[in-house]
């Protein structure tokens, strides 16, 4: 088991970052009154362990015996019937889903799948009437009347279903949404508190920590506590003891990233876009999101890059970000961006050096 | 070569009659065709037994220099007169002395006249001439398949060729499919029905039998060799022309059509693929008519109309005759100026090009370069050289165009034009086609509601994406030869809808030990990554869950081998 999941907090008591969120939610659940709920925050911040503690707070052990079905809904889109494949999870008490992997068809996810299991009320042991719990992933994910759908929903099936709502951007829910959900914000842990959780993994594993090892995890791991575990682990395979110089091995797409990078500053020219274009659809194959590349690769050319120049590469940057949102094919903007920043920099070089 | 046919046939020699009536009605009767094959000198029809429907066949004859059966004699010599002079389509009905179709009076009559190019002409000529010359009969590729556009001379050469070599043309007249309705009405009337099939292979034999008659007759053992010409191969089979007239979808007849061409051919048939007349040979012809005809077209309504034709000289001549009527009529003076404002087109073919002509024009994008004169209204740097081409907009009609494809192949292509300097015309050209994208994923939404609106976004975001790519690349590469690629995109799309699928499949197994699901972003920017370097070394330290990562590493070795 990897130490991301082995020494994730069961309840909602011993979680180590976000005490105070915790605890209000418990306060929430035993009071029996619980409301929709939203947990929006970046990624690696603790929502999911939040929701999974929460929801074993409320069913008690029995939410931890899920099985996984993998199932195919026959949808009724007015004049055809639509297959939808749809990976659920689901205890006798939740149901778990993504329904933004339905791409465009989510709407009839929210309106039909979701809907169906909203009516069905599970029935208490004691003949109360309880209620079923949807955890809905990526929210955010979520097209437009794919949202407007789920906020019917919401009103309608309030008596018999509760909904959990996660995200990383509440920005990218709609107002009518948010407004119906208790709002919960998750916010990226700060580094001591990753550096604490750290140490706290590093004794159970009976682990020398040197140092400021623990710190320099923290900071590269960009204040995502997923990642600080998932890089001390890696760390650990890669050389133990520790020792303070040690390289804090980076993701393989972030270095081919990094690579793109150095190629972009090194030529700029039609072809060598194009060699661009060819690495960049290797990381898109590899299913890693435009939006996380693009990120990446502004950071990594920000490194390198004359201060005088760094406001208009970010201002390009986000508008081709933008553009990547309302378009459907993610290279054509991101490859727009790399030749601008071509043409930015080129520019710049003659500029200073003639 | 006639002597062995002469056994074989004279079995059953009382046929002869009925024979003759059908040779007469036949050749008279002629349909234009699309494809046709012919061979020459075979008496062995039913060689290509297994390909009745498609394939026609040849056999030879024996021609009766003088036979001894007047009335045949007589109905021969009018039919070749009727191959060798006046022409096939002609039927007594359209020969009203002026008012004669050009295309008729000015069928060509030797090889010398054709337009087709000598290449071509000689190639069928010289497949012809061997098929005649043989005597032995070990020949068993008797079929020669000419395929091409219409109007591009087909039936032209071989009726040239074979009345150059002496060969009398059969002409196989491919018969209405009977449908079933009508096969009852039939039945009911006391017809027998004929299947197609059976009826060809009538007109095969007829045709063997007749030249036997009159060869055993005269006892002449020179026999003029004989042509079987099967015009509207794809229509030959009841079946396809029955489904074209249904389904009309054009896909499934040339579909069709390319499976006849290829079991054609491996059944030994020669295949001889005619391109469209050039314009240049469509004006000389033109000109010539116009000679003849007195006339006193333009040399640039001419070429006006032979450029509109697309290659196809039959409607070329059909087109100038037309024209000539319309400004004979009108007097003079409105020939003069009718030529500027399409009016010539008026009696044009609609040029249709192909999606990668259309790419080529685009990225190639050619510029006038003299007689320029700058616009004022225009800062320099949004001035661009006239095009040397139609609006693109027309271009991408004739060519069919959908938005979207077309975006993705001139994304694909576009950087092959750009010059090595012209990082910033790549990037007004990148900017302008992530404008199309956006254009078309707007689509989306609306798709349901109004096609009207899809439709005005989609030709939007094409004009966007073509116009942007032709504006953007200033100084465009001097033209060379550049293959069109096929947009990689696709391909990358395909792979990764795959592995998205792959790991929606594994996200319950990693992540979450199972008990969540974790966003797919997740698993591909972290646990991937993670999962592949701690590989196998992962597995000493595990207790419980070694099943689980054991499939992970499993998964990542495959993965490895996609890239």
């Amino acid at each position: 088991m990897l130490w991301v999941d082995k020494y994730r907090p069961k309840s909602l008591d011993k979680v180590l970052v976000h005490e105070d969120v915790a605890q209000n939610l418990k306060k929430l659940v035993t009071e029996q009154d619980c409301p929709h709920l939203l947990f929006y925050g970046p990624s690696g911040s603790g929502k999911k362990t939040l929701i999974m503690a929460l929801l074993r707070q409320m069913f008690g052990a029995s939410a931890e015996k899920v099985k996984v079905e993998n199932k195919t809904w026959k949808v009724d889109a007015g004049s055809r019937t639509i297959d939808l494949e749809l990976t659920t999870l689901s205890s006798t008490h939740h149901v778990e889903l993504n329904p933004s992997d339905a791409g465009f068809q989510d709407r009839y996810i929210v309106q039909e799948i979701i809907k169906e299991m909203a009516k069905n009320r599970p029935i208490d042991v004691k003949g109360k009437k309880g209620f079923k719990v949807l955890v809905l992933n990526e929210v955010d994910k979520l097209s437009r009347e794919a949202q407007h759908s789920l906020r019917r929903t919401m009103e309608k099936y309030s008596a018999s279903c509760r909904l959990i709502l996660c995200c990383d951007s509440s920005s990218k829910v709609t107002e009518a949404v948010r407004s119906r959900c208790l709002n919960v914000r998750i916010s990226a842990p700060k580094e001591d508190q990753i550096v604490k959780v750290l140490e706290f993994i590093g004794k159970k594993e009976g682990l020398q920590l040197p140092p400021g090892f623990a710190a320099r995890i923290a900071e590269k791991s960009g204040r995502s506590l997923r990642r600080a575990i998932l890089s001390f682990e890696t760390c650990r395979v890669q050389q133990y003891p520790f020792t303070n110089n040690q390289v804090i091995p980076p993701m393989d797409w972030e270095e081919y990233v990094s690579e793109i990078a150095a190629d972009i500053m090194k030529e700029q020219s039609p072809k060598r876009l194009f060699q661009v274009r060819g690495k960049l659809y290797e990381l898109l194959v590899n299913c890693i999101p435009p939006e996380v590349i693009l990120k990446r690769l502004l950071q990594e050319l920000l490194k390198k890059l004359d201060s005088e120049l760094k406001h208009e590469v970010c201002h390009w940057a986000a508008y081709y970000e933008h553009r990547m949102r309302l378009g459907q094919k993610a290279i054509f903007h991101i490859e727009a961006f790399v030749a601008k920043f071509m043409s930015i920099y080129k520019g710049f070089l003659i500029a200073t050096f003639g | 070569m006639g002597k062995r046919e002469t056994i074989v046939l004279s079995s059953s020699d009382d046929d002869g009659d009925c024979n003759d009536n059908d040779f007469a009605s036949k050749s008279i009767l002629k349909y234009f065709k699309k494809p046709k094959s012919g061979a020459a000198s075979v008496p062995r029809t039913n060689t290509k037994g297994p390909i009745p429907k498609k394939a026609r066949i040849s056999s030879s004859r024996s021609h009766p220099g003088k036979s001894s059966n007047p009335f045949d004699e007589m109905k021969e010599f009018c039919e070749d007169f009727g191959e060798g002079f006046t022409g096939f389509k002609v039927s007594a009905g359209h020969k009203r002395d002026n008012k004669e179709l050009w295309v008729d009076k000015y069928k060509p009559r030797s090889l010398v006249d054709l337009s087709v190019h000598k290449k071509k002409v000689e190639e069928v000529k010289i497949w012809l001439e061997e098929r005649i010359k043989t005597k032995n009969n070990n020949h068993y590729n008797h079929v020669l398949v000419i395929t091409g556009l219409p109007g591009v001379g087909k039936s032209a050469t071989v009726e040239a060729i074979a009345s150059h070599l002496g060969v009398t043309i059969y002409e196989w007249n491919t018969p209405t499919p009977t449908i079933w309705q009508e096969h009852i009405h039939t039945t009911n009337a006391g017809l027998r029905y004929m299947s197609k099939l059976d009826e060809f292979e009538n007109f095969v034999e007829k045709i063997r039998k007749y030249g036997l008659i009159s060869s055993s007759l005269t006892k002449e053992p020179q026999k003029k060799p004989f042509l079987i010409l099967i015009d509207d191969l794809p229509v030959t089979n009841g079946k396809i022309s029955y489904d074209y007239g249904r389904s009309d979808t054009a896909d499934y007849t040339s579909r069709c059509w390319e499976e006849l061409q290829t079991s054609l051919q491996n059944a030994g048939a020669f295949k001889v693929a005619f391109n469209p007349i050039t314009p240049n040979s469509i004006t000389k012809m033109l000109s010539r008519i116009c000679r003849e005809e007195k006339l006193k077209t333009k040399a640039e309504q001419i070429d006006a109309i032979a450029k509109a034709s697309g290659g196809d000289i039959r409607n070329a001549i059909t087109s100038l005759q037309y024209f000539n009527l319309k400004s004979n009529s009108k007097g003079i003076s409105v020939n003069s100026n009718c030529l500027d404002d399409g009016y010539s087109l008026s009696c044009g073919r609609d040029e249709t090009l192909s999606l990668f002509h259309a790419l080529g024009k685009f990225l190639h994008n050619k510029r006038e370069t003299e007689n320029v004169t700058a616009s004022d209204s225009l800062k320099e740097e949004f001035t661009r050289l006239p095009m040397k081409m139609d609006v693109p907009e027309k271009v991408l009609g004739q060519a069919h165009g959908q938005a979207r494809p077309i975006a993705d192949f001139l994304h694909e292509n576009v950087l092959d034009f750009v010059e090595e300097e012209g990082i910033d015309d790549a990037w007004v050209v990148a900017s302008y086609l992530s404008d199309a994208d956006s254009l078309l994923a707007s689509l989306n939404g609306i798709r349901s509601r109004s096609y009207e609106a899809e439709n005005l976004i989609q030709s939007t975001a094409a004009s966007v994406a073509v116009r942007g790519v032709m504006f953007g690349n200033r100084h465009p590469l001097s033209s060379r030869w550049h293959a069109i690629r096929r947009p990689v995109m696709w391909q990358v799309e395909q792979s990764q809808w795959r592995n998205k699928k792959e790991m929606i499949g594994e996200r319950c197994v990693g992540g979450y030990n199972g008990v969540s699901l974790s966003d797919l972003s997740v698993i591909a920017t972290e646990w991937k990554p993670v999962s592949k370097w701690l590989g196998g070394s992962m597995v000493d330290n595990n207790d419980c869950d070694l099943d689980h990562f054991e499939e992970i590493c499993d998964d990542d070795e495959d993965e490895i081998e996609d890239w």
